[in-house]
């Protein structure tokens, strides 16, 4: 497995650059490394809200949100989300909050 | 303008979907749309359709790999540059269809895909054995059972003969999967293999916690096997699951939603054939295939005893069946203790359901007959 190192500290991760420990290895300085990787250009209030919507209904029931909880909880539309993380809510959102990579047939 | 990773939405084109079809037709097509009045199959293979205003436009269908290089691709276009000016189909089949609009074009056209050797090997029409719809396999798949890519072969290369002549009494459609999510058409083939596991899934509780959402893995069984538990890892209490084993049937849906419960094993993993599927609502109505063999060894490259097992259903059914009958009309109107009788295939209590709703699969009836099968329990 691989490790990042982003301003001096390191990171593991999987081979699409999901932190393999999660909420363990997580913080602010992650985040900053992910911005980049995902090409959006500043952490606004906005994708703070969304960050902490997915690590806060991960903490309380172990699965990421469906995607539609996600929208009614930060009342962001889907439209709005993949503005905010190019990527979309899995593979841009779910990677910056520390979640564990999206499975199934996707 | 090239990519640039640093400003990815940048000169971004999306949501375009697919081309217009109507694009890519050959002018005979184009101008026919609608009004085509009969087709004939000429020869195996070969078809003609005949429209309204008297045009006519054959076809040729070749075999494909499904799974091809990109040479393989522009072979196919030079192909249709010579004969078809430049149009070309696959089927849903993944066959491969070149149309020309006269009939003195067909045999330049035939000549042209011999010189080819066997990559272009033309049939497929009527009732053949067309070619086997499969999947991803040991190729690119990461929750297969067996492979894909080289089963087909091995059996495609058995039943040659069937595919280049229409001579069983309805079209036999094969299908591949490699394990049970089934995608493609395995539950609805005349004769269907299907990739099994034999093995429960082995718990990584070093590394559940990062990459498992357990709720997911939990929710992901159809027999309530797996529950919450608790592990030690160096020292620390963690979260994982725990897997009755005696409840698990090794359908491998943990291990799709959770990367750290694998299951695949060489010797456990293997084959299973099912029978008597279809789609199409002619004569009677669509059915799901059934399974008749319950397990035959991966035994790579060639599959000795599936391409075997394969060839005795199909042969038994030719012998047996009406013209136009399916295989799974087949064995319905013969009785299925008469189908294992026929194709000598052993009866094992694997083929008798037990999910849920297996009461109605049961027989609540006395009409059956007698075969070596019931002889055994009936001296």
């Amino acid at each position: 497995m691989a490790t990042i190192e982003h301003n001096g500290k390191a990171y593991e991760v999987d081979e699409d650059g999901f932190l393999l420990k999660g909420a363990e290895d997580w913080d602010e300085n992650w985040v900053d490394y992910v911005k980049g990787v995902e090409g959006i250009a500043d952490i606004t209030d906005e994708h703070q809200k969304v960050i902490d919507a997915l690590q806060e209904y991960y903490k309380k029931n172990g699965i990421a949100p469906m995607v539609r909880i996600l929208s009614k909880t930060t009342g962001f539309p889907l439209k709005r989300i993949y503005e905010l993380f190019p990527s979309g809510p899995g593979k841009g959102a779910c990677k910056m909050a520390g979640l564990p990579k999206p499975t199934g047939c996707v | 303008m090239g990519y640039d990773p640093k400003n990815p939405m940048e000169g971004r084109i999306t949501d375009l979907g697919p081309k217009y079809y109507g694009d890519m037709l050959p002018p005979v097509i184009k101008e026919n749309k609608g009004k085509w009045l009969y087709h004939e199959i000429l020869e195996p293979g070969v078809l003609v359709h005949v429209s309204e205003t008297g045009a006519k436009v054959f076809t040729v269908r070749c075999g494909s790999p499904r799974l091809v290089t990109v040479s393989y691709v522009r072979d196919v276009c030079d192909v249709a540059d010579k004969h078809c000016d430049g149009h070309v189909r696959w089927t849903t089949r993944n066959n491969i269809e070149f149309m020309v609009d006269a009939e003195e074009k067909v045999g330049p056209l035939k000549e042209t895909l011999k010189g080819y050797g066997n990559s272009f090997p033309i049939g497929g029409t009527g009732a053949s054995v067309s070619n086997i719809v499969h999947t991803q396999g040991w190729v690119h798949c990461h929750t297969p059972a067996t492979d894909a890519s080289g089963p087909v072969k091995a059996v495609m290369d058995d039943l040659f003969e069937y595919f280049t002549s229409m001579k069983l009494p309805a079209q036999v459609r094969i299908a591949l999967a490699c394990c049970l999510n089934m995608c493609g058409a395995v539950h609805a083939s005349d004769i269907a293999i299907l990739g099994i596991h034999r093995t429960p899934p082995m718990i990584d509780h070093e590394r559940i916690t990062g990459v498992c959402e357990i709720p997911l893995a939990i929710a992901a069984c159809p027999l309530g096997a797996i529950k919450p538990a608790k592990a030690e890892v160096n020292g620390e209490e963690i979260k994982t699951v725990k897997v009755n084993n005696e409840r698990c049937m090794f359908c491998g849906n943990c291990y799709t939603m959770c990367p750290a419960m694998p299951l695949a094993d060489p010797e456990g993993d293997g084959i299973a054939i099912l029978v008597g599927g279809k789609v199409s609502n002619a004569k009677s109505a669509p059915k799901f295939s059934k399974l008749v063999v319950p397990f035959l060894p991966n035994t790579t490259p060639r599959w000795p005893e599936t391409v075997e097992v394969i060839r005795n259903i199909l042969e038994a059914y030719a012998k047996g069946a009406k013209k136009y009958e399916r295989v799974g009309e087949w064995a319905e109107r013969i009785g299925w203790e008469k189908f294992f009788e026929e194709t000598k295939i052993p009866f094992t209590d694997k083929s008798i359901d037990d999910y849920r709703l297996a009461y109605d699969t049961w027989r609540t009836t006395a009409q059956f007959k007698f075969t070596s099968h019931t002889a055994a329990y009936t001296k």
